[in-house]
């Protein structure tokens, strides 16, 4: 197993710059999941890993080799596809074994390992099937075992789960979670998903228009992002932003605009005051039904109800803006009832206007 | 009307409206298969008139006689063509120069096609455009370069000058064919084959050819029949009548004065006997939907 280095990134298609100097390591036996909207450049940055896309500047290392002279099949990686890629005119058992027995590896040891993978996988009675005759979840697990066999020293996997059903989709995420606890190997994951990628790695990578613009662990990316782009992407409903001025009156760092004022609790004090973007998570939202009274209650009429089943999806309106709520089932508000809304200091952020960077 | 009238009576117009489409349906299939029928009746007729030919004695080649299997029906004619030409020789040539044709033509036209279709590089479009204006030249006007060509290359009454001469006119057609039909494989298979440890030959080699076997197969057909139809290039090329192809040796069968008439119908129908062998075995290899499961569609 081995640790990934990404050193100065930076991709071009013609005269177009896909990435912009990207560094990023990732330590051995990690799972790093690259997350960010498609056509950002996160699956680029993998197929370059991989060997199937050229760097134009930059080096990358699998642990301490340089690879990116190196072609596909020596960088010692085994990729999972988006679209499974399995070789049609081959059954399951030949398409986990052909990188095998290119390598030359005696059929014993070549039969035993796709046995084993098959076994960790439980796909041994599909092993005599071909592709056409499996479904999207097993065809998943074919080319997971496929990638498996090999015994890589990193898998990079490029969507894998983006063409399966929700249902299907939730339980291959347990089964590859599962896989790493079990194979201990180093994996980076590419997903546009940010559920996946929460629920997956031991850190994200943000990425967004060729850029990372932040990397942590799924609680810093989620509790502390640091920008209004990693805040928006990450987190399901998307956070709230709310246009205004941060100032002190009296001491006390406080949020105005249009319908809102509200105190800024835990600052440090060296906040830059001035035109600010208030976000605030839906889950950081309660509401007081009987209309806004008190300080930090900001008055609001909602408009419409989305049971989901355990929560409710609040639409409400803020003067001028539009906030989402997400609260327990068990509120009974209607729409075009005003209500008071409360936010609870430890969902709420600042970011500066214009440059989005976190102020708190 | 009551209500049970009412619902009867739209009952029985929509019973009239299914009769009257499933009438106009009987109506169509049946146009249709007429008109299979007599095209197809149109395409064999002239078979079994020279079948009849073949067929008569002697005396009565010049019969008005519009039986099939003729009045005192005999294999002369087919006994002559082995006994009285080289007829043997004519077809041994034709199925050497056929087949090395069609496996030259098929192995130059698929990795050309798969350059073209998988690689970027100056002059692609224009290449592309240029292969294809060249089948829209006359058969005629090639006869003279090729002729030059292959006798510059001292290849005159030689195989390998009919083998050059016949792929490169059918290459332009076959890599067309193969192009289009290796852009409908996705490249991810040939990617997923890279990263399993192929080098781009070997995944041309073990994942694109064996997935493109159905336009392989058309193409391989192309070539085969081309090559074994043709005449004109063969009679510029091969002068040793122990050379020629049997399009060649019957041609040779038209005296001044007489036609063998009988031979010449016998020998016609015996060389359809080889390219209808090679229909039928690749018939099996033009399947299509191989690349089906694969990949997500």
């Amino acid at each position: 197993m081995s640790s990934v280095t990404f050193k100065s990134i930076t991709k071009r298609f013609g005269s177009n710059e896909v990435l912009h100097d990207v560094g990023l390591q990732i330590a051995d036996k990690e799972f790093l999941v690259l997350v960010g909207p498609s056509g950002c450049g996160k699956s680029t940055l993998l197929r370059m890993l991989a060997g199937l896309e050229e760097t134009s500047e930059g080096e990358i290392h699998i642990g301490e080799k340089l690879v990116n002279h190196l072609p596909p099949r020596d960088r010692e990686i085994a990729m999972v596809f988006q679209d499974y890629a399995l070789y049609p005119h081959m059954t399951v058992a030949e398409n986990m074994s052909f990188g095998l027995r290119l390598k030359g590896i005696a059929p014993d040891e070549v039969d035993r390992r796709v046995l084993k993978a098959a076994n960790i996988l439980q796909i041994e009675p599909l092993l005599k099937r071909t592709p056409r005759q499996l479904s999207g979840g097993q065809r998943q697990r074919v080319a997971i075992g496929r990638a498996i066999v090999r015994e890589p020293k990193v898998f990079p996997f490029d969507e894998p789960l983006s063409n399966l059903d929700a249902k299907l989709r939730e339980e291959m995420r347990i089964e590859i979670a599962k896989l790493h606890q079990k194979l201990a190997t180093t994996i980076i994951y590419v997903t546009h998903d940010q559920v996946e990628a929460m629920t997956l790695a031991t850190r994200i990578a943000v990425v967004n228009a060729g850029r990372i613009q932040q990397v942590g662990t799924p609680t810093d990316v989620f509790g502390r992002p640091e920008n209004m782009f990693v805040a928006g992407f990450i987190g399901s409903p998307t956070m709230n932003f709310i246009e205004g001025v941060l100032l002190r009156e009296n001491g006390v760092l406080r949020f105005k605009t249009e319908g809102v004022d509200v105190p800024v609790l835990g600052g440090t004090g060296a906040e830059p005051l001035g035109p600010a973007t208030f976000g605030v998570r839906p889950e950081a939202i309660s509401i007081e039904r009987g209309g806004a009274g008190g300080d930090g209650v900001v008055a609001a009429e909602v408009e419409v109800v989305e049971l989901l089943g355990y929560r409710k999806n609040v639409h409400l309106k803020v003067a001028g803006a539009k906030v989402l709520a997400s609260v327990s089932a068990a509120f009974g508000g209607e729409p075009g009832e005003k209500v008071g809304l409360r936010f609870d200091p430890a969902g709420v952020h600042l970011f500066e206007k214009g440059t989005g960077r976190r102020i708190r | 009307m009551t209500e049970r009238g009412a619902r009867t009576a739209g009952l029985l117009t929509s019973q009239a409206i299914l009769k009257a489409h499933h009438r106009r349906e009987a109506l169509k299939t049946a146009l249709v298969h007429g008109a299979l029928i007599l095209a197809c009746a149109v395409c064999v007729y002239p078979l079994l008139r020279i079948l009849a030919v073949s067929l008569r004695p002697g005396d009565r080649i010049i019969s008005t006689d519009l039986s099939i299997i003729p009045q005192g029906a005999t294999m002369v004619s087919y006994a002559r063509v082995f006994a009285e030409t080289h007829f043997l020789f004519w077809l041994w040539n034709s199925l050497v120069i056929t087949v090395a044709t069609s496996l030259v033509g098929v192995a130059l036209a698929s990795t050309a096609a798969y350059a073209f279709s998988r690689f970027k590089f100056p002059g692609q479009r224009l290449g592309l455009s240029l292969l294809l204006g060249t089948q829209m030249l006359p058969a005629g006007m090639l006869i003279l370069p090729l002729f030059l060509m292959i006798m510059r290359l001292k290849l005159m009454n030689t195989y390998l000058g009919m083998v050059i001469a016949y792929s490169v006119s059918s290459l332009p057609f076959s890599i067309w064919i193969l192009k289009g039909y290796f852009d409908t494989i996705p490249r991810s298979l040939e990617e997923a084959a890279l990263v399993d440890g192929t080098s781009v030959f070997g995944a041309f080699y073990r994942i694109v050819l064996p997935l493109s076997t159905p336009a392989l197969a058309i193409a391989f057909l192309f070539n085969f029949t081309q090559a074994w139809n043709e005449y004109l290039v063969a009679r510029v090329i091969l002068t040793d009548s122990y050379k020629y192809t049997w399009t060649l040796g019957l041609f040779d069968l038209q005296g001044q004065y007489l036609t063998q008439w009988g031979m010449f119908a016998a020998a016609s129908l015996l060389v359809t006997i080889p390219v209808m062998a090679v229909f039928l075995y690749s018939s099996k290899w033009l399947l299509t939907g191989m690349t089906l499961g694969g990949v997500k569609g």
